[in-house]
């Protein structure tokens, strides 16, 4: 453990959290902030590691979220939905990822967004079977062999957990021989290649990495939050999930937390400037991108490479 | 049959027009403008502004439009692309997505939600032939894209200025080496392919009404047409903005019209399937 004591503090906060507020509202917050996080996790794996532009994050989100919706509304019991989720999740991004990662960054970034948008409009117009744009309501919960938790603060323990692992996991591929791949990918796919690393598989993989860890956010979010609708999935979701990653730090585990949960606390907390705060939003994006391009994780270490009188 | 062409065709002009503007940015700073759409969208407010709410002559509001545009493009050009030079094209695509946003939000709280009319600069009992109804602003719209497709062309390959727009183009570093202004060059690349979206704005605002949120599927529409064609590529920027009119209006007619906004992502992913650098050929500095 390189930094125990920020670890066990955080760790301290986390736990505690819950009892420090009687607020549902504030609790249901944390929960999607933390199911943000891990959508923002998977997003790392092929932008922040692999340097693959992504805006197809959403709509890998939401489909797991539909699938899951669907499925238990449908009878199924809920042990299913994680592994249905995934199928359908490895197949669409499969299917997006194959014949597109190729591309280079603009068109990449197009066809991501024009994925997204066809999902967008299949869920709102396949009105029988997602309920078109007013969504889905009373989604049965988490539920295994008739064990679930109950409440939203149980609800946020769970959630807690599956960040935990999401994150360990990342970490554990981060440093496999998949992970340095990524990263030789996104320095140079030139050199990478030279060096025997088959860019276009490494690019695939992390593609469709990243797309499971948000189809099981969806999962959890459609039977941990209960009601789901298109605008939570819809471009503009896309394009927040971006941002948290950058305003985190790119290619940073504990930055995509961080961006995750803060982008997703701000806007309520900043209520009070109405339309305002996406003006300021927006400006904020674009300091951060100039100012800071590691995101706030990189903040954090440049002071402390500065108290240890480093430059 | 016959009055969808022309519908095609005039909705076609307006997305080459935004694609045109693209063009001109990308033909100089290899950047693809991702608030293009949002840019259009001002032009539309700024125009209305003028002749709608100070009752200014169409035409006035027009030239007002276009001047105030260009100072917008210059604006934009400081704020989102300077702070970014040489850095991956990957961070400048997310600036213009940011600048994007706040552009929106500012129209929100400037011209609040509601969707507005402006007047056509042209008016006249539209003509009739073969049951076809083509109205003024329609052949307006026609003409002005053509005046702008001929006025762009010579632009790019007949002036200083269009030697000087490739050069920045293949090499910023070298261009500036030979005594190339290249910052007053990229300027005016930003100020023309602002002014270009503000006409497209001018243009869609009679059609449909305009509204804040307007930027967003038009902006994206314009990337769908500039890949079709190939970046930077004149004709195709007209011929795919054509082609896209058409099958989104054909599209809506005969398939669904739920899906009218995925036509042109579902033929935009197949022509980059099948032809990675559009149907009418890719004209850039390749950086790989």
């Amino acid at each position: 453990m390189k930094h125990p004591i920020p670890l066990v503090l955080c760790a301290a906060v986390t736990l505690l959290l819950p009892a420090a507020t009687h607020d549902g509202y504030i609790i249901q917050l944390l929960n999607i902030s933390i199911l943000n996080a891990i959508v923002v996790l998977g997003l790392n794996f092929a932008t922040g590691w692999t340097g693959q532009i992504n805006f197809g994050q959403a709509a890998f989100y939401g489909l797991g979220a539909y699938t899951t919706a669907i499925a238990t509304k449908a009878g199924l019991p809920w042990i299913t939905t994680p592994v249905l989720s995934a199928l359908v999740v490895l197949v669409a991004s499969l299917a997006l990822g194959l014949p597109t990662l190729r591309l280079r960054t603009y068109y990449l970034a197009m066809t991501t967004i024009g994925f997204g948008e066809i999902v967008r409009l299949i869920i709102v117009h396949w009105e029988p079977v997602t309920g078109g744009t007013s969504g889905l309501r009373a989604i049965p919960g988490i539920s295994v062999f008739g064990f679930g938790p109950q409440g939203q603060i149980q609800h946020y323990y769970l959630l807690v957990a599956a960040l935990a692992l999401a994150a360990f996991i990342g970490t554990r591929i981060r440093k496999s021989s998949l992970g340095r791949a990524m990263i030789a990918t996104k320095d140079s796919e030139i050199a990478a290649e030279q060096s025997g690393v088959d860019t276009t598989r490494t690019k695939l993989l992390a593609f469709m990495i990243g797309a499971v860890y948000a189809g099981l956010a969806g999962c959890l979010y459609a039977s941990s939050i209960r009601f789901i609708s298109p605008d939570s999935f819809s471009g503009v979701q896309a394009i927040l999930l971006m941002t948290m990653l950058i305003v985190g730090g790119m290619g940073s585990i504990i930055g995509c937390i961080i961006g995750a949960v803060a982008l997703t606390i701000l806007p309520e907390a900043l209520r009070f400037l109405g339309q305002w705060y996406l003006v300021l939003y927006g400006l904020g994006v674009i300091a951060v991108i100039a100012l800071a391009p590691g995101g706030l994780a990189s903040i954090a270490s440049v002071i402390r490479l500065r108290q240890a009188g480093g430059r | 049959m016959g009055q969808l062409v022309v519908n095609g065709l005039a909705l076609g002009s307006i997305y080459a027009l935004v694609a045109l503007g693209l063009l001109l940015i990308f033909n100089t700073v290899q950047i693809v403008n991702f608030a293009q759409g949002q840019l259009l969208m001002l032009g539309a407010f700024i125009g209305i502004s003028g002749a709608v709410t100070h009752e200014l002559p169409v035409a006035i509001a027009w030239i007002v439009t276009m001047a105030a545009m260009a100072l917008i493009g210059i604006v934009f050009m400081v704020l989102v692309y300077f702070p970014l030079r040489g850095r991956p094209p990957f961070l400048v695509i997310l600036t213009t997505i940011a600048m994007g946003i706040v552009l929106e939000n500012l129209a929100l709280i400037i011209w609040g939600p509601l969707p507005v009319s402006l007047p056509s600069p042209v008016r006249g009992a539209p003509l009739r032939f073969a049951g076809v109804v083509i109205s003024m602003h329609q052949l307006f719209i026609f003409a002005t894209l053509a005046a702008i497709l001929l006025l762009q062309f010579l632009l790019l390959t007949k002036t200083r200025f269009g030697i000087l727009m490739q050069a920045t183009a293949q090499d910023l570093h070298t261009a500036r080496l030979v005594g190339i202004p290249v910052n007053r060059t990229i300027a005016v690349a930003f100020a023309f392919g602002a002014m270009l979206s503000g006409v497209a704005g001018l243009l869609v605002a009679p059609i449909f009404l305009a509204e804040p949120t307007m930027g967003g599927s038009l902006g994206l529409k314009g990337f769908v047409v500039s890949v079709i064609g190939g970046f930077g590529n004149l004709p195709g920027a007209v011929l795919g903005g054509l082609f896209l009119g058409l099958i989104e209006t054909f599209g809506a007619r005969y398939i669904s019209s739920n899906f009218r906004d995925a036509y042109a992502f579902i033929v935009m992913i197949a022509v980059l399937v099948a032809w990675p650098r559009g149907l009418f050929g890719e004209k850039s500095s390749e950086k790989v």
